[in-house]
């Protein structure tokens, strides 16, 4: 397949950035198989005594670099106007039973396509340091960045179910083999409530296939298919508690405080930057754009979740002793507001969720990152023990801070025209919910605000254990992510030279997400008050 | 001239790495800034409409069908400059200068120089965006960046328990008001799809489907949003903590360039705050009325001049603010301007008083107005700066009202009170400090008390002179007139006597009481401030006793319930697990029996006839 990819490639002909270097009908098969392959072939590698354990890491680094310009490629090519699915690739697979293997993006797709390779490559980054068990290690990290970029691109629900548990396995491991103190504990909990989340995504794949006569389990079918009401209704239960344990919502949450603790922070990075968002991702899928209904139906349902989350997430890491459980806590907030805009159903509201799937993923990311990274460096993850610490790690303060407002969507960041088109876009519908989102973004504001001053701002702790700032290596994996942030932020249209319409080098992240996103949004317009009258 | 700041910014992050390279470049900036600014404003005398450009930020299509206002969103960048928006930009332009020359002398034992006047080019530049700014998303854009420059700069001061308490304050309000800013903005897009500020003004009333309720709301929300940052109390709190554990430059600008800011947009957002009804203009004009007179009042409880000088400078603010509303009320809008003149007299004026009592606090190594003294002779230049700051101040609201408030209305009894005690606050602290003596305390040597460098004791003067220029230019219609294009009669100079009358008795009544009484004077502040201060401690330890503390202790039992039943059920598996293995090596024959007779008894106890 990948020389099929490579064969079958050709220079790309529209006038568009990325034009003349190739083009190909296999990209999304590219950034899903090609990981999978270099993850086997590294098996392969003698590596006596971890002789060779910077090659690995190397090989790892690359393979997600060629995958970061494959993507970029794809992205720059993506035709923001057609409004189907692109760089579609379609085989029959299990005739029997209607599963084909089924690819394809649209904006939504490409815009968490083009999050999962920031946080792929990142994650390589910030995992340098392994040293125990190197190959292995990086074997289990492409291959989870391979099953989220599936599940990403699949457009088959079996499929979909497929790489949705397929990412738990490599995860575990990595969790189980490389994280903390705490770690038999995380793991288990991740599999737990990660595997009752599959579950629930095959219970609702299998009620729909067979209420739909189970013929075919493509998406354009299956999710196409017309429902009783109560069919409607308990796949969109079974979709919410999925999206749930994933993204995570309360109160199926019980895993991020274990995970972002005691995972490595390469693993804490994929999970919190786009294996997470691939809750919220399967709401809009499988949900939204599919089953308006059920849609309108569970909307309260989802909003009371959502604010639910963002209330309880600022409390708990308020109160929280320690660093990264308190970072945990905050990462939830983006994944509450993206939520939120599923829930509130205007088309603004919608496109400002899609946009937060991507920002919010790099929030949280940001935030765990640094959070890892700041309790690492100063030796001790109490905070009440870390104190003052700014005059002495400048780079993590910086870093610190962005992160934190990058959360709380300040204007430069990415996260601000999100949030601001699903404020905007929410009070008609859910107004109650708005304000109480509005009031979580308050407490989580107080929680950072405490958390800041504590750790960066306040008096020196002269009993803490030596401290030191953020390293070369380090500095990097944590600059793309705060990097991304702000470039999003300050173009989300693309830059532009001053007179001009057309994008330059970046043909602008909001401008590719909103490629399919008038046809997803159509059920919820909003009637034109003259028609009424 | 929006751009000129943000250059300055980048530059100093990128390649400045002294204290004094880093203060020369803010400085240019801001100068070049001002230029411009001054360019900008000549060519308006020239023309009767403002400038006027806009640039696209983000378009973003949703749909295809529906309301058309609703098929995209879009963010443009509108840059509007009229003569109100000149005339404002040079004031704050002016504050900003203003402060980094002082504090290029004065703030040398300030830690992080260059990240300081780095973070002063970030808050010009986002305040003059703020200014120019006719889209709200983008008005709110900027109005964000420069308040989180804003917070960078009150929490300057790294390593200081004090200044990390007052930090966490700074962040947390004015959050809080710029949500509810964005809020209120997000009503109203989500009820018209409109957010230019002047294509929304005209279809405030005749979009269909609009409901009072949530005009009232957006009016509310709006009001709230933006007089938070212009200081009125009680939303003032993030001043007053502040004022003290921030470095001065930090709390002279956030006063001054925020109250210009603020007032500036509350002035443009009036059409919008007025369109529910006439009593929603009357609550808000209470509440600034209110606001105008509980400030002043609550600086005479206590002794901390910086302190007592917010609160004054937060007097004249909501004497602005409810000067702008009440034009609305009034239907008699063309005054609404008067607001706007009263506080931006007052903006240089505060900036130069919180300068000038930061620097005589700093001297006298107090923050006790009971144990400061001598000023006149050993502070004579700084002392004179604050006396004529105080005085700007007092003055400044009295111009203004005189154009726009009938004396004997219950409003302009109202303001007169308002008046008086924003003169005796204002007069107090300089008088306490220039007059009395000076003791000796413990670790402190009066005749070690001197002026700072001879360069910086004229900038508060600059700023003063600036203040009273535009005070006294308030005096005049031509002036109002040439703010809003608008045609002003002139005021009978007894209303203007009345007026600057309410302001001179406070003056008087603080002279005579500090001079035959200082003592005295300032025990009966200190025993209203330990009142004052034991009731706000009481009520805040009620508050995180009773509602912040369980809510917050229910939120961590939760997680821990949460926690320990997924453990539990962690367990409950594992043993079943166990059962199910025992169950499976078990002789199958015997178990069944078993089991069926522990059922077949237990069937037969619960049938009727037996226990039933």
């Amino acid at each position: 397949m990948i020389l099929a990819g490579i064969a079958l490639a050709s220079p790309t002909p529209a006038a568009v950035p990325g034009a003349g270097i190739f083009t190909s009908p296999l990209i999304l098969s590219l950034s899903i198989w090609v990981p999978v392959a270099v993850a086997i072939g590294m098996n392969f590698i003698p590596n006596p005594r971890g002789r060779y354990d910077t090659l690995m890491k190397q090989i790892a680094f690359f393979t997600n670099l060629g995958i970061v310009f494959i993507l970029f490629i794809a992205y720059n090519q993506f035709q923001t106007f057609l409004p189907g699915m692109q760089f579609e690739e379609k085989l029959p697979w299990l005739p029997s039973i209607g599963a084909t293997y089924h690819l394809g993006v649209d904006g939504a797709g490409m815009t968490m396509m083009v999050l999962s390779g920031i946080i792929g490559i990142t994650a390589v980054l910030a995992s340098w340091g392994v040293r125990e068990r190197v190959r292995s290690y990086f074997c289990l990290l492409l291959l989870t960045q391979a099953a989220v970029n599936g599940a990403i691109a699949a457009h088959d629900m079996f499929v979909l179910v497929l790489f949705w548990g397929a990412a738990i396995i490599p995860a575990a491991l990595l969790t189980l083999g490389w994280g903390g103190p705490r770690r038999e504990a995380a793991t288990w909990r991740l599999v737990a409530y990660w595997g009752l989340g599959t579950a629930a995504l095959l219970i609702a794949t299998m009620t729909a296939y067979a209420a739909s006569g189970g013929g075919s389990f493509d998406m354009d079918v299956l999710l196409k298919a017309t429902l009783t009401p109560r069919v409607q209704l308990a796949v969109g239960v079974a979709l919410i508690i999925a999206a749930a344990t994933r993204l995570p919502l309360f109160p199926l949450h019980g895993w991020v405080r274990d995970v972002y603790s005691d995972a490595p922070l390469g693993v804490s990075v994929v999970i919190a930057g786009s294996a997470s968002r691939l809750g919220a991702f399967l709401l809009l899928r499988a949900l939204v754009a599919s089953n308006a209904d059920a849609s309108r139906l569970l909307a309260p349902l989802i909003a009371i979740l959502a604010a639910l989350t963002i209330g309880y997430a600022a409390l708990v890491a308020l109160r929280s002793v320690d660093l990264r459980s308190a970072a945990a806590h905050l990462a939830m907030v983006p994944g509450a507001i993206t939520a939120f805009g599923f829930a509130a159903l205007t088309p603004l509201s919608i496109a400002g969720s899609v946009l937060s799937l991507f920002t919010g993923g790099l929030a949280a990311a940001l935030i765990v990152a640094t959070a890892w990274t700041l309790s690492d460096r100063a030796q001790t993850r109490s905070l009440q023990l870390l104190s003052g610490l700014a005059p002495r790690m400048p780079i993590l303060t910086w870093v610190f801070v962005i992160a934190a407002l990058g959360l709380l969507g300040v204007p430069l960041m990415a996260s601000f025209p999100a949030e601001t088109m699903i404020l905007f876009g929410s009070f008609k519908t859910q107004p109650v919910g708005a304000f109480a989102i509005v009031a979580g973004l308050v407490l989580t504001a107080v929680a950072l605000a405490v958390l800041v001053h504590r750790v960066l701002f306040g008096e020196p702790n002269h009993d803490a254990p030596a401290v030191s700032d953020a390293s070369l290596g380090e500095t990097w994996y944590l600059g793309v992510m705060a990097g991304a942030l702000l470039w999003v932020g300050l173009f989300p249209g693309g830059p532009k030279l001053p007179g001009t319409e057309q994008p330059i080098f970046d043909p602008g992240l909001v401008n590719v997400m909103s490629a399919g996103l008038s046809d997803i949004a159509s059920p919820y317009v909003p009637p034109n008050p003259a028609a009424t009258q | 001239m929006v751009l000129v700041p943000l250059l300055a910014f980048v530059l100093a992050a990128t390649s400045v790495r002294t204290r004094r390279s880093a203060a020369n470049m803010a400085m240019l900036g801001a100068l070049v800034t001002f230029a411009l600014s001054l360019l900008v404003a000549w060519g308006l005398t020239r023309r009767s409409t403002p400038f006027q450009t806009t640039y696209p930020y983000l378009n973003v299509p949703v749909a295809f069908t529906g309301p058309v206002n609703f098929q995209g969103f879009g963010i443009d960048i509108i840059l509007r400059v009229d003569r109100l928006t000149s005339v404002a930009l040079l004031v704050l332009e002016i504050c900003v200068i203003g402060g980094i020359a002082w504090h290029r002398l004065m703030g040398r034992s300030e830690p992080g120089g260059a990240r300081f006047y780095a973070l002063v080019s970030v808050l010009l530049f986002g305040a003059v965006a703020t200014l120019v700014s006719y889209d709200l998303a983008e008005l709110f854009a900027f109005w964000g960046l420069a308040g989180g420059a804003t917070y960078l700069l009150l929490s300057h001061r790294w390593g200081s328990v004090e200044s990390s308490l007052g930090g966490r304050i700074a962040l947390v309000l004015p959050f809080a008001f710029d949500l509810s800013l964005l809020t209120g903005i997000a009503v109203l897009y989500s009820h018209y799809g409109v957010q230019n500020i002047a294509n929304l003004v005209p279809i405030l009333h005749s979009t269909p489907g609009v409901g009072v309720k949530s005009m009232v709301a957006a009016s509310i929300l709006l009001f709230v949003g933006v007089t938070g940052r212009l200081g009125l109390w009680p939303l003032s709190l993030w001043l007053t903590r502040t004022a003290t554990t921030a470095p001065p430059v930090a709390s002279a600008l956030a006063q001054s360039v925020w109250s210009v800011v603020a007032i500036v947009i509350l002035y443009r957002l009036m059409p919008i705050i007025a369109a529910p009804n006439v009593a929603t203009l009357r609550d808000l004009v209470y509440a600034s009325g209110v606001a105008a007179i509980a400030a002043p009042l609550l600086a005479l409880f206590g002794n901390e001049p910086r302190r007592a000088m917010v609160l004054a400078g937060s007097g004249v603010a909501a004497i602005g603010a409810a000067l702008v509303v009440h034009a609305y009320e009034a239907s008699s809008t063309s005054f609404a301007v008067v607001g706007v003149a009263c506080v931006l007299a007052a903006a240089p004026a505060r900036a130069a008083a919180t300068l000038a009592v930061s620097a005589i606090a700093a001297a006298m190594r107090t923050d006790d107005l009971a144990e400061m003294g001598d000023g006149r002779r050993r502070m004579p230049t700084t002392t004179a700066a604050l006396l004529l700051s105080g005085l700007v101040i007092t003055l400044s609201a009295a111009g203004a009202i005189s154009l726009a408030v009938a004396s004997g209305s219950r409003f302009g009894f109202a303001l007169g009170e308002a008046v008086l005690l924003v003169s005796i606050t204002a007069m107090r602290v300089p008088l306490a400090i220039a007059i009395g003596p000076l003791r000796r305390r413990r670790a402190f040597e009066p005749d070690r008390v001197r002026e700072g460098p001879n360069a910086a004791l004229g900038w508060p003067f600059w700023l003063v002179v600036a203040g009273a220029a535009l005070a006294i230019a308030s005096f005049f219609p031509a002036w109002i007139g040439f703010l809003d294009g608008q045609k002003h009669n002139a005021v009978p100079a007894n209303g203007v006597a009345l007026w600057v009358g309410a302001a001179l008795v406070g003056v008087v009544v603080t002279v005579l009481t500090y001079g035959t009484n200082k003592d005295g004077a300032l025990r009966l502040s200190a025993w209203l401030g330990i009142g004052l201060g034991r009731l706000l401690d009481g009520g805040a330890a009620a508050f995180s006793r009773f509602i912040a503390e369980p809510i917050a202790a229910i939120a961590e039992h939760i997680s821990d319930w949460i926690q320990q039943g997924d453990g539990e059920l962690a367990r409950a598996a594992a043993a079943s697990g166990r059962l199910a293995l025992a169950a499976a090596r078990a002789p199958a024959v015997p178990l069944i029996v078993v089991l069926a007779a522990a059922l077949a008894v237990a069937v037969g106890l619960l049938s009727p006839g037996v226990f039933r």
